[in-house]
């Protein structure tokens, strides 16, 4: 075989096969035969590209998503955006992430598209919360309860919407994205200030184990 | 492998392979489960000990009691807190529940008397001591920083429980029925706060 002088491991294969894979997918879609390209490519066997990713293609995509998000996490922390406005943070986070795969636009299309079949369902909304997780972290999320929970569910929604937009926005630089990215945070922004009202109202109802209490151990109080 | 020895260590209740078997999940998962649990029963520690403090009131002989160890949780959660954030160990998403059944429980308690407000502490408190008993085992030297927090926590958990007898948990009205209710109660929930 022509694999006869490579003798690195399936599992170093792992990055080089994605990147080699990266050109083929903008023809061929995510799928096996791109795989097969990039092993030739690489000068590997058949074989060892099906050792170092044994579910096939689709986890090559998963490889995909996960160095997206180790990348995008490296590039936060070196931007200090802990020193934002916490909305600015979440922007930087969202805009930081297109730009870095501005280059693979026709791959993130590939990949929705993969992702959009039934059997892979589970594998999208997987990558969509990591992805909206690694964003959160970088921006210095320190909230524990369902607040953790809210958060990504939110950014997720906003995520995915810009991404469909930014998929088709042919305006230099993506000023139409970054636009529709500002108007999508702004959303959220009149959900939180109108969560902020509502819990300002809830403080001042009275409390009924103080009630309560005072019954029971009327002394004291 | 690990250089350990394979010594067979009892546990509390079923004896455990030394050494982990196929199938079983790795140390660094289990970690996280643990962080979630422990994260999840401080969090329902401190809203027990609101619950019983808001009934109580500021002035009850037991007040300060009660502050002091409502004060050692809220550190306990803190540290648990510091470890989510860390590591990125997804929270439990029953915590608006707990939220709501801690501080339940613990009103509820002291609604019934002071006595029964100590019961409900000693049980809880058992149980935890157990319960990360059986964690210092499962990790058996794996995560220093974890095992180390857990050692100080669990002390702690068991002086609560030492205060709590000796303020007459054992005197409460019907304290065996209530004592064993909280303890299944406490073990359904870290039986469901592992998991989700």
């Amino acid at each position: 075989m022509t694999s006869a002088s490579d003798d690195r491991t399936p599992l170093e294969l792992r990055l080089p096969l994605l990147e080699a894979i990266l050109p083929h997918v903008a023809f061929d879609g995510w799928t096996e035969t791109a795989l097969k390209m990039a092993a030739e490519d690489l000068n590997i066997s058949r074989e060892m590209a099906e050792l170092a990713f044994p579910r096939g293609v689709i986890e090559v995509l998963e490889l995909h998503f996960e160095e997206a998000d180790k990348t995008l996490a490296e590039k936060l922390d070196e931007m200090d955006i802990q020193s934002m406005k916490i909305r600015d943070r979440i922007t930087v986070a969202v805009r930081t992430r297109l730009e870095q795969q501005t280059p693979n636009r026709e791959v993130v299309r590939r990949g929705l598209a993969t992702l959009a079949m039934p059997q892979n369902l589970a594998l999208g909304s997987k990558a969509l919360w990591a992805t909206s997780d690694t964003m959160w972290r970088a921006a210095g999320d320190t909230s524990t309860d369902h607040n953790w929970y809210t958060k990504r569910m939110t950014l997720s929604g906003v995520y995915s919407a810009v991404v469909m937009y930014w998929l088709n926005d042919e305006s230099e630089d993506f000023a139409d994205t970054w636009a529709f990215l500002d108007r999508r945070i702004e959303d959220v922004m009149k959900i939180e200030k109108a969560k902020f009202q509502m819990r300002k109202a809830c403080e001042k109802m009275p409390s009924l184990s103080g009630f309560l209490g005072r019954l029971r151990y009327p002394t004291s109080h | 492998m690990t250089d350990r020895e394979p010594v067979h260590k009892p546990t509390l209740e079923k004896q455990t392979p030394a050494r982990p078997l196929p199938g079983d999940r790795d140390i660094s998962e289990q970690a996280k489960r643990m962080i979630r649990v422990d994260h999840a029963g401080e969090f329902g520690a401190v809203r027990i000990y609101a619950g019983q403090r808001a009934i109580m009131g500021e002035k009850h002989p037991k007040a300060g009691l009660l502050k002091h160890m409502y004060e050692q949780e809220e550190v306990h959660l803190e540290r648990f807190n510091k470890f989510i954030r860390e590591r990125g160990v997804r929270p439990t998403i029953m915590a608006p529940f707990w939220h709501v059944v801690g501080f339940a429980l613990g009103a509820g308690t002291a609604l019934m008397g002071e006595k029964a407000a100590m019961a409900c502490t000693q049980a809880v408190e058992e149980v935890i001591d157990d319960h990360y008993q059986h964690q210092l085992d499962t990790l058996d030297g794996a995560d220093p920083e974890l095992e180390e927090m857990i050692e100080v926590f669990q002390a702690e958990e068991v002086e609560h429980k030492r205060i709590a007898e000796e303020h007459g948990a054992e005197e409460a009205p019907g304290y065996s029925v209530l004592s064993a209710a909280i303890k299944a109660g406490c073990k359904a929930a870290i039986w469901i706060s592992k998991r989700v």
